[in-house]
């Protein structure tokens, strides 16, 4: 598994050259009256447009899980003049799309309609977003809908392990609150939504990106007429600063029977924008983020241990979450744990050599590449990074940061965050056949099943 | 960035090499990105029998590397170039692919003539992938609630020959017992250039491209082309009704697979409308009827070839299936006779104008999201060119959508979505409950 020098016998292997600069010209910007920011940027690639509307929520508001979920899912419930089939078939003859994602941050409306129904798009979104009407009778379909999925993610060992290593990391801050429980979801009223609909749906912070087969001049002047009307609180919120941290036992949640374990290890790092956040990036690339990183080439191409190996960062507005993950069957629960732990040492204490830098370096600058070739691509990575306070020149000088990092650098930025002593470690399987032999490897604590809190 | 300039479409080329190899290419610069695909006419329904989940474990050997380019390399040098890979064995093909930045074309073109000829097949690699490949399983199917429903199990009880109705993954002892011999039979056998296409999607030249396709899969060896098994078989004449007990699902569901019109048929076209309207979105009959108004299910979902693939995936035979969840209290069965009534409804008095309009409107909507992409291109250039040898239908798409009527949809409806034409599979949580 020790990577191999570029043997000659590559020699006939045409290289391509470097990873092309990308270009996505200058956005057209502005800030509507009542503070909703809009970005436009023309790619008339196909004949579509693509819109994302976010608002601060989850963290920043402060709820209950269960309000917040439920306000993701009443949304599409309808507004004051149309029914939620009515929404449906609205969007279906815009020949678009929609749908709404929460993050620890942000919600999320995504849609998108070809580019001739480019003004109706605006209208239909706009008035879902600002006048739902929450009608009782749907929102308990709602509440039973989000139960059943709740109860089969919480069968489901790879969820059970995140929301497990959420809470242990960041504790009693929002971003460790776990999925709310069946009572707190039956018990949230109609008027609670309400209030937290307007809470959150305040143009202050509230931001448009539109991205498409668009006449960018035209198209702020349809945004404003239709988003300028829109009322609010004048107030923007904040997050709570994070206080992450670090369970040094794993926490083994023991559901006997199961014929894998899921290993997931995380910690706190830097949020998007920090200096130290695209060296990790790279490292996490080295790690655990292609085909070809160490952890695939030790625990999947050399050992067999695992078919599922990655590493993972969550972007959050206060910091991100990194980690990896990797599921194992029972038996070699012990000796995969180890070898992650030897990797994730040695990336903390052993400089990579440049040319497996260099190799993470255009991976990631490619991706980047690929990720923004469409519409869609372009639009959510824009409105992401704009939810971080950051702009599209984040995009565009992203593969030059990258190709700034040295080797000590990275290796700094691992034993500052990655290192297993930072590392949080959870893990769901069979406790009765794994935790034993792991026990004699770093301490455990074993936990039978989790109830949720009725938060 | 320059607007396309043709209201024809994307550009579309289709040429074939001396040694059999069928060439697709469509050139989009709108970003400086390319697509490559390998599309291998040989998926889950050749696999011999004791063989199961055989071309599936073949894929990871495809990623093992060459004599050329050992295995260590090999995805070292896709990601070294800014680029992505991947592989999908389905029904009727196995497809191989990167999507890259645009100067990596001919690196991409040299790696995958390489492994269509020199791919290294050792014992030491094939019981590794063995191995991985049993992890696969286990994470997808035996360790998560609802695994492989309902791909992986309808087909074993709605088909009644082996090709078909066959363990697609594999059972463990079949993977167990492949063998080297298995697999260089398999590669000399099926991965020939004569049964591949390859398709170019992307930021290149047209002719610059051509010349280094032939460049590289020119020298690559003719096989003797391999002739397709026999898949078909009779469709079923009454409903069959199979049940599972799934020790982590927390709530029933069930599955309804009906053989569904085959492709280039009158009525194929029409079902991939049906689709729509029964199942697409809030506004689509089942969701609106069965999920708000009767109050019967909490989830529907369906189509030609779900949940992994779509109406054009398939050669053979294949399902049109839904997936339901029943409200708590509601079980099974009724959620099955509540769908066949809402599918009668449809065979009896087809979609009304709005609900053809509008499933015609998404079509045409995901056609564009997807030429948008490289790999959502190239995806559709792949299956309709190697399984169909009708690539042009891609931008064709479309218009046939456009003039199908409801009287169609409704014909089509009737004509294959009833119950003796189906098979039910019921997914219930382990212990007492009923279906």
């Amino acid at each position: 598994m020790s990577r191999p020098g570029r043997s000659s016998e590559l020699a006939e292997v045409p290289r391509p050259g470097p990873v092309p600069r990308l270009r996505l010209g200058r956005p057209t910007q502005t800030v509507l009256a009542n503070g909703v920011e809009v970005v436009v940027v023309a790619r008339p690639s196909v004949p579509r447009v693509e819109l994302r509307l976010t608002v601060p929520a989850g963290a920043a508001v402060g709820t209950s899980a269960a309000a917040s979920e439920l306000l993701r899912s009443g949304i599409l419930l309808g507004t004051k003049k149309l029914n939620q089939e009515e929404v449906s078939e609205s969007i279906q003859r815009l020949g678009g799309s929609l749908q709404i994602q929460q993050d620890q941050d942000r919600l999320h409306l995504s849609a998108s309609a070809l580019a001739e129904a480019e003004e109706d798009l605006y209208q239909l979104i706009c008035s879902i977003a600002t006048q739902p009407a929450f009608p009782s009778e749907e929102l308990e379909t709602e509440r039973v809908k989000l139960i059943e999925g709740l109860r089969i993610a919480r069968a489901t060992p790879q969820f059970l392990a995140g929301e497990q290593l959420q809470q242990l990391i960041y504790g009693s801050h929002p971003y460790g609150r776990p999925e709310p429980g069946e009572t707190a979801i039956h018990k949230t009223t109609r008027r609670q939504l309400q209030s937290l609909h307007r809470a959150t749906f305040r143009p202050i912070a509230a931001q448009l990106t539109v991205v498409g087969d668009v006449n960018p001049r035209r198209t702020v002047a349809w945004l404003s007429r239709v988003f300028g009307t829109w009322a609010g609180p004048r107030r923007a919120l904040k997050v709570p600063r994070v206080r992450p941290k670090v369970q040094p036992q794993i926490t083994f949640i023991d559901r006997p029977g199961l014929v894998q374990t899921v290993i997931l290890i995380g910690a706190s790092g830097p949020p998007v924008g920090h200096p130290d956040q695209i060296p990790l990036a790279l490292a996490s690339a080295v790690l655990g983020g292609s085909f070809s990183s160490r952890l695939m080439a030790n625990l999947r191409e050399d050992k067999g241990y695992a078919y599922r190996v990655h590493t993972m960062s969550e972007a959050h507005l206060r910091d991100s979450l990194l980690g990896a993950e990797l599921d194992v069957r029972t038996e070699v629960t012990a000796p995969a744990f180890v070898e992650l732990a030897y990797e994730l040492g040695r990336l903390a204490t052993v400089e990579v050599e440049p040319e497996e830098l260099q190799e993470s370096q255009n991976y990631l600058a490619g991706v980047r590449v690929i990720v923004l070739q469409t519409q869609a691509g372009l639009a959510s990575s824009l409105s992401q990074v704009r939810g971080y306070g950051l702009d599209h020149r984040y995009l565009e000088e992203y593969s030059d940061r990258l190709a700034a990092v040295t080797p000590a650098e990275l290796r700094r930025v691992v034993a500052r965050y990655l290192a297993p002593a930072n590392l949080t470690t959870v893990m769901v399987g069979d406790a009765g056949q794994a935790a034993e032999e792991l026990s004699r490897v770093a301490p455990v604590r074993v936990q039978g099943r989790p109830r949720p809190k009725g938060a | 960035m320059a607007k396309r300039t043709s209201s024809a479409g994307p550009h579309l080329r289709r040429v074939r090499l001396k040694n059999g190899l069928d060439v697709v290419l469509s050139s989009e610069r709108s970003s400086p990105t390319v697509a490559v695909g390998v599309y291998y006419r040989a998926g889950f329904r050749l696999e011999e029998e004791g063989r199961t989940g055989f071309a599936h474990l073949f894929e990871h050997l495809m990623f093992q590397g060459t004599s050329k380019v050992p295995k260590a390399d090999f995805g070292q040098l896709i990601t070294g170039a800014g680029g992505v890979l991947n592989g999908s064995t389905r029904h009727d093909y196995t497809n191989y692919f990167e999507i890259l930045p645009a100067p990596a074309l001919e690196m991409a073109c040299f790696i995958e003539a390489d492994r269509m000829q020199n791919l290294d097949i050792n014992q030491e690699t094939l019981q590794n992938q063995i191995d991985v490949v049993k992890e696969e399983v286990r994470g997808n199917v035996l360790n998560q609630p609802y695994g492989g429903f309902s791909w992986l199990w309808l087909s074993q009880y709605a088909f009644s020959t082996y090709p078909n109705a066959h363990n697609f993954y594999g059972e463990f002892a079949d993977l167990e017992a492949a063998t080297v011999a298995d697999a260089r039979g398999f590669y000399e056998t099926w991965y020939g250039p004569g049964n591949a296409t390859l398709v170019l999607v992307g930021d290149f030249e047209e002719e610059q491209a051509l010349e280094v396709v032939e460049r590289y899969f020119g020298p690559v060896p003719a096989r003797r082309a391999p002739t397709q098994p026999e898949m078909d078989e009779p469709i079923p004449s009454s409903r069959a009704e199979h049940e599972r007990r799934d020790p982590l699902a927390p709530n029933p569901r069930v599955a309804i697979g009906y053989r569904t019109a085959p492709f280039g048929s009158p009525d194929h076209l029409p079902l991939v409308l049906a689709a729509r309207i029964l199942t697409d979105g809030r506004s689509s009959r089942l969701q609106r009827r069965l999920i708000r108004e009767r109050e019967v299910l909490l989830q529907v979902d369906g189509g030609p070839h779900f949940p992994i693939g779509d109406a054009f995936e398939f050669k053979g035979p294949a399902l049109f299936t839904f997936e339901a969840m029943p409200r708590p209290g509601v079980t099974t069965k009724e959620a099955v006779a509540a769908i066949d009534e809402q599918l009668a409804e449809v065979a009896e008095a087809g979609p009304n104008p709005d609900e053809l309009l509008r499933a015609k409107r998404r079509e045409l909507g995901s056609y564009h999201a997807s030429t948008d992409s490289r790999v959502g291109r190239m995806r559709e250039l792949g299956v309709l060119a190697s399984v169909h040898d009708q690539p042009e239908l891609a931008d064709q798409l479309p218009e046939l959508l456009s003039k199908i009527t409801a009287k169609q949809v409704q014909q089509a409806v009737a004509r294959w979505l009833f119950p003796e034409h189906s098979t039910v599979l019921h997914w219930l949580p382990e212990g007492e409950g009923e279906r």
